[in-house]
C-alpha cells in the first residue's frame, strides 16, 4: 500500500495509539471493518431471524412460532442469525521482546487487536476470555457472556504490563483446563520461539474441535533489519549482548526471520491452525479485514 | 640529532584528535535493544573484528601522519662533519678588481695566488673564478679544467669601482642554497678597510658550512696621497670670476708638500704647492682661470705620483657659456611684478641667468627656444595659442615657473599643468620646506616670511609638493610635463600678497630654482663612478640617446639607445652623453675616494669573519680542520609525510566504501 494511503487512513497504527481507551480503540477498529462484512458462519440464537426450520422430536419448544403454528397447524421453529454459541479466548503475550518497536510498540499493537477480537465476540454475543502471558500468566479473565464482560476484558487488556520471557506451555495448560467445549482461540505474539515448538504447544488445542489462530506481530525493523554501523544489540528478554554488522543485518538476518516465517507459517497451516503475520505498520482494520475475508473464503 | 624549530613539537598535541575519533568515540556503541537475539550468531563478531584491525591500521596512519608533519615543521638535523658530508665541494676563488687593486703590483700579486689555489686544487676539483668590485660577477662556470680557469684569472684587471665585501658575502649565501655543493671560497684581496658593511658586521655571514679563506695581497702601512675632491661650478659666465677648490688628502702618509697643477683640455693652466700634514688634508684654491667657450675638460693633477697614480688625478668638466636668458612673462600693465625677480636674479653673479620681461600679450611673437625658462606671473586664463605654445615648449625640456595670484585663483586652473585652484585671503607663514630639494638648497625654510593671501592649490596625481603652508596646503610644487618641468609658487613673486621679497631666502630660492629649471644642476661638474646618467625622463620620448665613453666608443647598444631611461658609468674618465631630448654634456667621472684609504682590516676582524660559515674555527692557511654542520631531514621527512598521506587516503577509501555497502 503506498505510504500517502496509509498515511491519510484513519486506522493508523500510529494515529490509534493517540487514542485513549481500549474500548474505543476496539469500537473503532471493529465499527471500521465491519460494515456488513462479517457474518457468522454459524447459526445460533440471536435476535436477527434468519429462517424457519420444522419441528423435530427433541427441539426446544420455547422456539416454536406458535402463531405460524395457529395459521398452519404445522410446528416450526424460528431461526436467528448471528448465534454462534462459541468462546472466544484471547491469549495476549507480554514477553519483553513485545515492547519492541517505534512509534507503536508491537505490545501496543497487540493490544489493539486483543481488544478488537473481545469487541467482536462481543457484538456477536459469543463468551470471551483473555489470557495474558509472558513466562507465567499474568492475567486469567475466564470466558463468559455475562454482562459487563467486556469491560473486565478491556481492563484486563488495558492493564497488561510486559514481563519478561515467552513461555507457551504455562498459559496453554491453564487453557486446556476450562476449554470444554468448543471455540476460538486467538494466540497473540512475536513467537520468537522455534516454530516446531510453538506448534507443538499449540495443536492439542485444535484436536478438542477448537478453532486456533496464531496472530504473528512484527515491527517492520524486525523484519527488514537496518544497522548504519556496527551496533551492540541487547537481547530484551535474556539482556544477551552481541555485535552485529550492517552487512549481515542486510543479509544473514533477513533471510533467518523470512524463513522462521515460512516455516511457522506452514508449520501451522500443516497442523490446521489459522496464521497470520500482522507488520505494526500496517492498519489494524486492514489488516483485520483481510484476514476475515481470507477465512470466509475458507469457510 | 636536534630540531632547527623544536616548538612545532608541540603539534604534536593534535594526535589526540584522531585518539579521541578512532579509540574513544568510533567504538563506544550505545547498545541497542533488540526484541530478540534468536537470529544473530556469534560468528558475526569476527567481521566486526576485522573492521576494527582496519579502523587501527587506519588510525595508525593518521598518527603517523600528523607526527611526521609536526616533526617536518619542527626541521629535524643530524649532525655531520663536514668530510662526511656526500655533496661535493665547490671551489670559488674572488679576486678583487676593485679601484684600490691599481696600487703597485697588487693586481700582479692576486692572480699569481689565485692561479696557485689552481694549481693546488684536488682532483676532480669543481672550481669557479668570480671577480669583486661592487657586486660579484661569475667569470667561468663550474670549471673541472684548469686551462679555463687561469685563462679567466689571466682577464682580470683592476677597474674603477669600489669593492664591497658586504655583497661577496651575500653572494655566497646565495650560491651555497642554490649549488647544492659544498662552498670553499677564497677572497683574494688587498682587505680595505673601507669595503667593509657600514650596518656592522651582520652582513658578512656566511652560511653553516662555508669554508672561507682570505689571502690578503695588502702591504703593511701603504702611504697613499689623492686629490680627495674639486669643486667649481659646471657653467662659468665669467672668467675673472671663475674659482676652483681642490682637496688634497693622504692616508697613512707623513707631511709632505706636493704639487697641484690645474689642467685644462690637456694644458696645465696653473700650478700651486701645497703643504700636507700627516694623515691630513689641504685645500688648493685657483682664482680667476680663463675658460674657453664650450665644455672644457678639467683635471687637477698631484705630483710626483704614489703607488697608486690613478687617484692622483680629478677630472672634472667645465663650460664657458654666455649668461642665458630667462622670459618673465606678465599680465598687461603689471610691469612690476617683474621688477624683484629680475633684480635677485641678475644679482647672482655665478647663476648667468638675465631675466627679460615682456607681457603676455607678446607671447605670441616670442621664440620661447631663445629662453631657459619661462617664468608666468599670475597669468589667469592664457589665450589657447599661447597656451599651447608655452606647453609644447615645456614638453620639449623647456623649464616654466608659475607664480598663482588673484587672476588665476579666478580662472580656477593653473596653465598648462590645468591643477585646481581657489583663493585664500588666510594670512599664513611657510611651513614644511623640503630643503634638500635643488630648486630651494640655500633657500633655507622661508623663514618670518609672511603670504597675506595665497592660492589654495589641489595638486595633479603626479606632483610633488616641495613646500607647504603653515596649514599644510602646497606653497610650491613641482610636476613634469614631457621632458620639462614645471615649478607653481602658490603666491606672487612680488611683494603684492606677501613680504617674501624683503626677506634672505627670496634671492637664493629665485637663483636655485632658476637654476634647476635652467637644467644647470642636472650637470654636475664632476661624478663617482657607478653613478647613473640620465637619458630621458619619460617611456614615451623614444628618440635615441647617445653615450660615448672614455675611450671614445659608443657605450649604448641601438635597443637600449631607443629604451635606456639611464646608463651607469662604470668607469673614471669623461663620458658624452647625448640625452633623448637632444640636450648634451659633458661627464667627468671619477673613481670613489674612499678606495684610496689603503688602510687593512685588522687581523682580529678578519679571523672573525672567517669563522662565520663553520661553527669550527677554519685552520687560516686552508688545511680544512674538519668541522660539524647540521644535516637538515626535513626533505625526507615531508617525503614520509607524503607517503604516509597517500596510503591513509586508501585505506580511508576503502574503508568507506565498505561502509557505504555495508548501509
Amino acid at each position: 500500500m503506498p505510504a500517502a494511503q496509509v498515511s491519510n487512513r484513519f486506522l493508523d497504527p500510529a494515529v490509534l495509539a493517540g487514542i485513549s481507551g481500549l474500548d474505543l480503540i476496539a469500537k473503532t477498529v471493529v465499527d471500521g471493518f465491519l460494515a456488513g462484512l462479517h457474518r457468522s458462519p454459524d447459526f445460533g440464537f440471536s435476535q436477527e431471524f434468519e429462517e424457519y426450520r420444522a419441528y423435530s422430536p427433541g427441539d426446544d419448544l420455547r422456539h416454536v412460532d406458535w402463531n405460524v403454528y395457529a395459521r398452519t397447524e404445522r410446528a416450526y421453529l424460528k431461526r436467528y442469525r448471528g448465534e454462534t454459541n462459541t468462546s472466544t479466548v484471547v491469549l495476549l503475550d507480554a514477553s519483553a521482546s513485545m515492547g519492541f518497536g517505534g512509534k507503536v510498540r508491537k505490545f501496543d499493537y497487540a493490544k489493539y487487536l486483543a481488544s478488537s477480537l473481545v469487541y467482536l465476540a462481543h457484538l456477536q454475543r459469543d463468551s470471551a476470555g483473555l489470557i495474558i502471558f509472558h513466562d507465567e500468566v499474568s492475567n486469567f479473565v475466564r470466558p463468559t457472556s455475562r454482562q459487563g464482560q467486556l469491560m473486565r476484558l478491556l481492563h484486563g487488556i488495558d492493564e497488561a504490563q510486559l514481563g519478561k520471557r515467552t513461555n507457551f506451555e504455562k498459559p496453554f495448560f491453564e487453557l486446556q483446563q476450562f476449554m470444554k467445549r468448543r471455540g476460538v482461540t486467538a494466540l497473540i505474539s512475536d513467537f520468537f520461539e522455534k516454530p516446531e515448538t510453538v506448534v507443538k504447544t499449540v495443536e492439542p488445542l485444535r484436536f478438542r474441535g477448537n478453532e486456533l489462530i496464531l496472530f504473528h506481530v512484527l515491527d517492520p525493523r524486525e523484519i527488514e533489519l537496518k544497522l548504519e554501523d556496527g551496533a551492540l544489540l541487547v537481547d530484551m528478554e535474556t539482556g544477551e549482548a552481541l555485535e552485529s554488522t550492517p552487512d549481515y543485518a542486510k543479509t544473514e538476518y533477513r533471510e533467518k526471520i523470512q524463513a522462521h516465517i515460512e516455516e511457522l507459517r506452514t508449520k501451522a497451516q500443516a497442523a490446521g491452525i489459522d496464521y497470520f503475520l500482522l507488520r505494526t505498520d500496517r492498519p489494524l482494520d486492514e489488516a483485520l479485514r483481510e484476514y476475515l475475508t481470507i477465512r470466509q473464503g475458507r469457510k | 640529532m636536534g630540531f632547527l624549530s623544536p616548538w612545532f613539537l608541540g603539534g604534536l598535541l593534535a594526535i589526540g584528535l584522531p585518539l579521541w575519533l578512532h579509540l574513544l568515540r568510533q567504538f563506544k556503541r550505545t547498545p541497542l535493544p533488540f526484541s530478540s537475539l534468536m537470529f544473530f550468531e556469534r560468528r558475526v563478531q569476527s567481521s566486526v573484528r576485522h573492521r576494527r584491525l582496519r579502523y587501527l591500521m587506519l588510525l595508525a596512519l593518521r598518527l603517523a601522519l600528523l607526527v611526521l608533519l609536526a616533526l617536518a615543521f619542527a626541521n629535524p638535523f643530524l649532525m655531520r662533519s663536514a668530510a662526511s658530508q656526500s655533496r661535493r665541494k665547490l671551489t670559488l676563488i674572488a679576486i678583487d678588481r676593485s679601484f684600490s687593486m691599481r696600487t703597485g703590483d697588487h693586481m700582479e700579486r692576486a692572480k699569481e695566488e689565485a692561479r696557485r689555489l689552481v694549481r693546488d686544487l684536488p682532483a676532480g676539483f669543481v672550481a669557479q673564478i668570480a671577480a669583486l668590485d661592487s657586486h660579484l660577477e661569475m667569470l667561468t662556470s663550474n670549471e673541472t679544467e684548469r686551462g679555463s680557469l687561469n685563462a679567466a684569472i689571466d682577464g682580470v684587471t683592476a677597474g674603477d669601482q669600489t669593492s664591497s665585501y658586504g655583497e661577496l658575502a651575500r653572494a655566497l649565501r646565495l650560491l651555497d642554497k642554490s649549488a647544492n655543493m659544498r662552498i670553499a671560497a677564497h677572497l683574494i684581496s688587498d682587505m680595505q678597510q673601507t669595503s667593509l658593511p657600514a650596518n656592522g658586521f651582520h652582513d658578512l655571514q656566511l652560511e653553516p658550512g662555508t669554508e672561507f679563506f682570505l689571502h690578503s695581497v695588502a702591504e703593511p702601512k701603504k702611504e697613499n696621497w689623492a686629490v680627495e675632491s674639486v669643486t667649481v661650478p659646471a657653467q662659468i659666465f665669467d672668467p675673472k670670476k671663475s674659482r676652483l677648490t681642490a682637496t688634497i688628502a693622504g692616508w697613512q702618509t707623513p707631511a709632505a708638500v706636493r704639487q697641484v697643477s690645474l689642467v685644462l683640455n690637456n694644458r696645465t693652466v696653473a700650478t700651486k704647492s701645497v703643504a700636507i700634514p700627516a694623515n691630513g688634508r689641504a685645500q688648493v684654491e685657483f682664482l680667476g682661470f680663463d675658460v674657453p667657450y664650450g665644455e672644457n675638460r678639467g683635471e687637477i693633477r698631484l705630483e710626483p705620483h704614489d703607488s697608486l697614480p690613478e687617484d692622483d688625478a680629478y677630472l672634472f668638466s667645465v663650460e664657458r657659456a654666455d649668461p642665458r636668458r630667462v622670459l618673465f612673462l606678465y599680465a598687461g600693465g603689471r610691469s612690476r611684478e617683474g621688477f624683484y625677480y629680475k633684480a635677485a636674479m641678475e644679482s647672482s653673479t655665478s647663476a648667468g641667468l638675465l631675466v627679460d620681461q615682456a607681457q603676455l600679450e607678446q607671447a605670441p611673437n616670442l621664440d620661447l627656444t631663445k629662453f631657459v625658462f619661462v617664468v608666468l606671473s599670475d597669468p589667469g586664463e592664457l589665450e589657447s595659442d599661447v597656451a599651447r605654445k608655452i606647453r609644447t615648449y615645456v614638453e620639449k625640456g623647456g623649464g616654466l615657473l608659475i607664480a598663482a595670484g588673484i587672476n588665476t585663483a579666478r580662472y580656477g586652473a593653473i596653465p598648462v599643468t590645468q591643477e585646481k585652484v581657489s583663493w585664500d585671503n588666510l594670512a599664513q607663514a611657510a611651513g614644511e620646506v623640503d630643503a634638500q630639494h635643488p630648486a630651494l638648497a640655500e633657500a633655507g625654510r622661508f623663514e618670518n616670511v609672511q603670504f597675506l593671501d595665497s592660492v589654495r592649490e589641489m595638486p595633479n596625481a603626479g606632483a610633488k609638493v616641495i613646500a607647504k603652508f603653515a596649514d599644510g596646503s602646497p606653497l610650491l610644487t613641482e610636476e613634469r610635463v614631457g621632458e620639462g618641468r614645471v615649478l607653481t609658487l602658490s603666491a606672487m613673486l612680488d611683494s603684492s600678497s606677501s613680504d617674501f621679497p624683503l626677506h634672505a631666502s627670496y634671492v637664493p630660492f629665485v637663483v636655485q630654482s632658476g637654476l634647476y629649471l635652467a637644467g644647470a644642476s642636472d650637470i654636475p661638474s664632476s661624478v663617482v663612478v657607478g653613478s647613473p646618467a640620465t637619458l630621458r625622463h619619460s617611456k614615451n620620448e623614444t628618440t635615441a640617446a647617445d653615450v660615448v665613453g672614455p675611450d671614445g666608443k659608443h657605450e649604448l647598444a641601438l635597443s637600449d639607445a631607443s629604451r635606456a631611461m639611464t646608463f651607469n658609468l662604470a668607469q673614471a674618465g669623461f663620458y658624452e652623453v647625448q640625452s633623448a631630448s637632444g640636450r648634451r654634456a659633458l661627464l667627468a667621472v671619477h673613481a670613489d675616494r674612499r678606495e684610496s684609504d689603503l688602510t687593512a682590516i685588522p687581523d682580529e676582524t678578519l679571523d672573525l669573519w672567517r669563522n662565520t660559515g663553520s661553527s669550527a674555527p677554519v685552520d687560516k692557511a686552508g688545511s680544512g680542520q674538519s668541522s660539524t654542520t647540521p644535516w637538515s631531514l626535513w626533505r625526507y621527512v615531508l617525503t614520509l609525510v607524503l607517503i604516509a598521506a597517500c596510503v591513509e587516503s586508501l585505506f580511508a577509501t576503502r574503508y568507506l566504501m565498505e561502509k557505504r555497502e555495508a548501509a
